[in-house]
């Protein structure tokens, strides 16, 4: 068995309201003293700061009519100063901003994902877990339907997304027509995929036997983590092609790096990584994140080697004792600190593309389009691991022994889709923000 | 997990470093990642070698950065992903896309402005380009 319903005690769904309140109070908080607070001081900043750009641009225009050379030349070096404060004014304003905004909606999303999924699974019949409890360690399991079931609320859901988006846009009062069919069928696919996801969760809470593969290759291996490989496979080539359209076109543009090389003479391209790779603060966002992803890595192996390990004890530290104080706390707050870097992961890459894009580094280019193409996918991988994680959190938080040596095989599993996700980071970064 | 003891010739050295420091071999992998990420950002960050006028050549960077990133794939993949260890079918499964990103890579070869006259003949089907390039 890989765990009970049995466990879970009829406060799940209180402990999921709960968690769920205290997400919401964090996104609130972090949008409140982030976006609100120092935002608001920040936006005074840029304000000033354009003030003086304005100025320096107005003494610059009397110099030159009026004014010496060196008055002239003068003048021509406080507008550049101003120009620089009013860019560092307006990033800072941006990374504040943006962090804020982008805490408050991860959380609601964090918030809807542990409350909504807590909940249902609270409601499921007793019955149903007193026969999974009593019936099935014999019992020969058949699958799941929740995986295709998940997949097909996806395909229905991107089959209708532009269609979708177009509606937004008109339901939000812009020039779009509104394609009630196309919104219909990604309306219906999102509720199939939360179906799907939520059944999955059910009925993993519940345990079941590890099925195991009885032929060629896998022989003898649990279905699952060859499952999970050939997943990998499928999502090696995803990013492959990112890869390859990327280094196709990068072989045709004539960037900065290639006239330093003395391949071309004139830059005809701009990619993110001539404007990340200069200064110290614009390549520590993702400098920070690709630790914080190689740290998350090393985080999941702990929680996957306590929950294995039957002779674990607390650390002889003081603070380490507090911070793990059992093997099943240990677990679950090595997950959630897990959690915590994958999200600023996310916030600090969306506070660097706000940079980007306030420079002028827009998806309607070639290499914008690649770039916010390939991060994308890549952060949009990040994001659904750490809803996975959410959901590993509830488990190792509500069962009565949380994640053991019988069950823990489900970090390992997630932990391989988690490395991957390190993995393709550890390609991107340096393709696309050093090179 | 854990105590699992790596052997070969750099899955040994992993081991052996693990046991010199007294930890197991993930904390020796999260260190070596760690400071090979520091590396190479350094190595693009920097123009000279730090308190030298030695400059650091793009070829150089580029040689870091494949280095660099062969390492931590190794590192990641061999030890986290539990390859090293694992039987030898998730090795296959692993590198099995590998055929198919050689394939795009040469792909590419084919189909860049370069691929006329200025890759070597190994990456090109060796066409009459004299249309093109006459």
């Amino acid at each position: 068995m890989s765990g009970s319903l049995h466990d879970v005690k009829n406060d799940v769904w209180m402990r999921a309201v709960i968690v769920s309140v205290i997400l919401l109070s964090v996104g609130g908080a972090a949008y409140g003293a982030f976006t609100v607070g120092v935002g608001t001081v920040k936006h005074n900043d840029w304000d000033a700061a354009h003030h003086d750009l304005e100025e320096a641009v107005a003494s610059w225009n009397t110099a030159n009519e009026t004014g010496t050379l060196a008055e002239q030349e003068a003048a021509a070096d406080a507008w550049h100063e101003a120009h620089e404060a009013d860019i560092d004014a307006h990033l800072s304003y941006l990374t504040w901003v943006t962090a804020g905004k982008t805490i408050l909606v991860m959380m609601i999303i964090y918030a809807a994902f542990y409350g909504i999924s807590g909940f249902y699974n609270s409601i499921q019949p007793e019955e149903e877990d007193d026969h999974h409890h009593h019936g099935d360690d014999h019992e020969e399991h058949h699958g799941s339907a929740s995986p295709i079931l998940m997949a097909a609320g996806i395909m229905f859901f991107m089959i209708g997304f532009p269609g979708f988006v177009n509606t937004c846009k008109s339901l939000l009062g812009l020039d779009y027509q509104a394609e009630m069919g196309d919104f219909g069928m990604s309306v219906a696919g999102a509720a199939i995929m939360i179906i799907g996801i939520g059944n999955w969760w059910n009925e993993d809470l519940k345990g079941h036997h590890e099925q195991i593969a009885t032929s060629a290759p896998f022989k003898g291996q649990d279905i699952r983590k060859a499952g999970m490989w050939i997943f990998l496979i499928s999502e090696t080539m995803v990013f492959a092609s990112f890869f390859s359209s990327y280094l196709r076109m990068r072989t045709g543009w004539c960037t900065e790096w290639a006239v330093n090389a003395g391949k071309c003479e004139v830059v005809d391209t701009t990619t993110a990584s001539d404007l990340l790779r200069h200064e110290i603060g614009t390549l520590l966002p993702g400098a920070i994140n690709t630790f914080a992803l190689i740290i998350s890595s090393y985080t999941i192996v702990l929680a996957l080697k306590t929950a294995k390990d039957v002779n674990w004890e607390p650390s002889k530290n003081a603070l380490m004792a507090k911070l793990f104080p059992t093997r099943k706390k240990a677990v679950r707050n090595y997950l959630i600190i897990t959690l915590a870097l994958g999200s600023m992961f996310i916030v600090l890459k969306l506070v660097e593309w706000s940079h980007l894009i306030a420079e002028g580094f827009t998806i309607d280019t070639q290499a914008g389009s690649i770039f916010y193409v390939a991060t994308g996918a890549h952060g949009l991988h990040v994001f659904i691991g750490l809803l996975v994680m959410l959901f590993m959190i509830f488990k190792a938080d509500v069962l009565e022994n949380g994640y053991d040596e019988h069950n823990g095989q489900g970090i390992e599993y997630f932990g391989l889709y988690w490395h991957f996700v390190d993995l393709a980071w550890v390609a991107i970064f340096p393709a696309f923000y050093l090179y | 997990m854990g105590e699992h003891k790596y052997t070969g010739p750099i899955a040994g050295i992993f081991q052996k470093m693990a046991d010199i420091i007294g930890k197991d071999v993930y904390y020796v992998n999260f260190l070596i990642l760690m400071f090979f990420t520091l590396f190479e950002v350094a190595a693009v960050f920097f123009e000279t070698i730090p308190g030298t006028d030695i400059e650091i050549t793009r070829t150089a960077v580029w040689g870091v950065l494949i280095v660099v990133g062969i390492i931590k794939g190794y590192g990641i993949a061999a030890f986290f992903m539990h390859l090293k260890g694992d039987p030898f079918i998730y090795t296959r499964t692993a590198l099995f896309p590998v055929i198919f990103a050689a394939l795009m890579l040469w792909g590419i070869g084919l189909s860049n402005p370069a691929g006329i006259d200025q890759l070597p003949d190994w990456c090109t089907p060796n066409w009459d380009y004299s249309y093109v390039t006459e």
